[in-house]
């Protein structure tokens, strides 16, 4: 068997999940994990699966096509591989930013993070500024390496929210949990 | 993933309503350092602490950063020194407290708490040699906290203890007449004092705890206070029982914060975690207080009618949410009403509202008792015991912690402020009748049986 992961974009409509995944049944293929998020009237999807080794994945790059491009979605399918080496020793933390928008805020922030190779695992930014145009926020949920010197990353990603305009925190994922979650 | 409103509540309580961890206490038991020989005993104990200690304050402030919730007191408390150290003299006690003060300097430890005694049924030698040694050792040293329990629903109240309780806090105000008899604020009375509070001034080892111990002061009067705002703000309709509620889960979140922060101070400590205390300890910061809760409540002030009813609702919300938070909760846990060290009760105190009698009746529903308490300098030593009696009376029938800090400031009359710096803060001199009512019942001695209540064999 071998490991495909499979990317479906475009306008969101009824229907992508399942024609997607009725092509992907037929190829024989077992789904592992399946993620979609829709931001505005955009969607995106990914699949990942294994397929036999016998089968093409042009092949059903191809029958995918010719499912989902009539609905106005492109689609990309490639082979994956399991990481190599160590994982990093990471913890999470969640950072958010409240203030006003302008551009490069997301740029301005995620600079310090990749510098740092704090690793963002989700990232909701939603800058409408209809009530309160002071009150925009971003929430990165990142991976922080052990080996990281917290000290300096909190400084640097508090310059910089500074520079930025930006009121930021930078809290230890487990706080949110314990709090929220019984 | 979390939810934006979860990531916005957490840091709407973590940035603007004073959550922190209140109190990280390291339980230290001394019973290991006994000696015939009193320098020998002060060595033992300053090897044993510093060892277990060293790190105390540098790993609750890397935790405190790690989380971003500051641990704002790095305390220690020990067995309790008329036990460990029985066998001394008072002045070989005072010796103790002045190397225990030298010790928590060292380690910059807040407070060493546990210069106490147990006499609830009667006195050793140790016991009556620590008692004697109060009010000098509180006058020489700046760091070390002071406790004894007089009362238990199981043995009664002890009234010679509570008559010498008396004349000791007179003693003990006497020598810190230049600081406004300060050396009273680090000397509690107890009736039923738990064995693993890691609040001062209360703060001892029990003699059934582990060789040593994290146990962890939640906090967050400034964080209820807020809750419940916001509450009547978005449904100005909401009743008690729905105010309880939300009193509640609030106390859940105070008490799964300062758990966390506590296991992970353990855990880099490889210490065992002892318990979480629920309690709302305010501090004389605006935003950080207790009184405020009552405001919220809908009373005029704290000292109202209706103020034992609010603060018996309060109590058990605490305790409710608190309980389920935590796996171990121990301590006093629930509402402190103490006077100078809250800026909204001491005013309630000032303007009037609030006055003893009705302080008294309060602690007969919150978790510790007539705390930090400023009285007239000339009180006789009988009226203040008649007061400890009290307050001892209402813990013992109802199976409770109640305490008694009270602080008779020299040369100061009711109405006068005393002053007592930093988290102790400051409050006007309360109104107390002192007419030598108290002495002939005082003078009985003797001890007051145990009530019906305890037998429970």
């Amino acid at each position: 068997m071998k490991k495909i992961a499979v990317f479906v974009m475009g306008p969101d409509r009824p229907g992508i999940i399942a024609a997607v995944s009725k092509t992907l049944f037929e190829y024989g293929c077992n789904l592992e994990d399946v993620s979609q998020t829709i931001l505005q009237s955009s969607f995106v999807g990914i699949f990942i699966g294994t397929i036999p080794e016998i089968l093409s994945e042009e092949a059903v790059l191809a029958a995918l096509q010719a499912d989902v491009e009539p609905m106005g979605l492109a689609v990309h399918l490639s082979l994956t591989q399991e990481p190599a080496g160590e994982p990093t020793v990471s913890e999470s933390f969640v950072i958010t930013t409240v203030g006003s928008d302008r551009p490069g805020l997301v740029a301005g922030v995620a600079e310090i993070l990749a510098k740092s190779s704090v690793n963002i695992t989700n990232l909701k930014a939603v800058f409408r500024g209809t009530k309160n145009p002071n009150h925009n926020v971003m929430i990165y949920e990142v991976d922080i390496p052990q080996s990281l010197d917290q000290h300096s990353f909190r400084t640097a990603l508090y310059n910089r929210a500074h520079e930025l305009g930006l009121d930021i925190s930078l809290q230890h994922r487990e706080i949110f949990e314990q709090i929220h979650r019984v | 993933m979390l939810t934006e409103r979860e990531v916005i509540a957490t840091l709407e309580m973590l940035r603007n309503e004073n959550l922190d961890v209140r109190t990280v206490t390291l339980g230290v038991s001394l019973f290991d350092c006994a000696s015939h020989d009193a320098d020998r005993f002060i060595l033992n104990v300053r090897a044993k602490i510093t060892r277990a200690a060293a790190n105390l304050v540098d790993v609750c402030d890397e935790v405190g950063l790690k989380y971003g919730i500051p641990v704002v007191n790095k305390r220690i408390s020990i067995s309790p020194i008329a036990v460990a150290a029985c066998g001394f003299s008072a002045e070989e006690m005072c010796r103790i407290a002045v190397a225990l003060d030298d010790i928590a300097g060292h380690l910059r430890i807040d407070f060493i708490g546990g210069f106490s005694a147990l006499v609830e049924k009667g006195f050793t030698k140790g016991d009556c040699a620590l008692i004697e040694a109060i009010p000098e050792a509180l006058a020489k040293t700046d760091r070390i906290c002071s406790s004894v329990n007089v009362a238990s629903t199981q043995a009664g109240i002890n009234m010679d203890a509570v008559a010498l309780m008396g004349r000791t806090i007179r003693r003990t105000a006497e020598l810190t007449a230049d600081r406004d008899g300060i050396g009273c604020a680090k000397l509690v009375v107890f009736a039923n004092i738990p064995q693993d509070v890691p609040f001062m001034a209360g703060a001892y080892l029990g003699v059934g705890e582990p060789d040593l111990v994290i146990n962890v002061g939640v906090s967050g009067p400034g964080v209820v206070k807020k809750a419940i705002d916001r509450a009547r703000t978005n449904h100005p309709d909401m009743n008690l029982g729905s105010l309880s509620e939300v009193i509640k889960r609030t106390a859940f979140k105070v008490t799964r914060v300062g758990e966390l922060i506590g296991r992970a101070v353990a855990d880099k400590l490889a210490i065992p975690f002892g318990v979480a205390d629920l309690s709302l300890a305010p501090t004389p910061n605006a935003g950080d207080s207790v009184g405020e809760i009552f405001q919220s409540l809908g009373l005029k002030s704290i000292g109202n009618p209706g103020s034992t009813a609010i603060l018996a609702m309060l109590n058990d919300a605490v305790k409710k949410g608190g309980i389920f938070a935590s796996s171990y909760v121990g301590g006093l846990s629930g509402a402190f009403i103490p006077v100078s060290e809250d800026l909204n009760i001491a005013e309630a105190t000032r303007n009037g509202s609030l006055t003893l009698d009705k302080l008294e009746a309060m602690t007969s529903v919150c978790s510790v008792g007539l705390d930090m308490v400023a009285i007239p300098g000339d009180t006789s030593a009988e009226t203040i015991s008649g007061i400890i009696a009290d307050e001892m009376a209402i813990g013992v029938i109802n199976s409770k912690a109640t305490a008694a800090r009270l602080i008779p400031v020299p040369g100061k009359k009711a109405g006068d402020k005393a002053s007592f710096g930093g988290l102790l803060g400051e409050a006007t001199i309360m109104n107390i009748r002192d007419d030598g009512g108290s002495a002939g019942f005082i003078a009985l001695g003797g001890r007051i049986p145990a009530p019906v209540q305890s037998f429970k064999n």
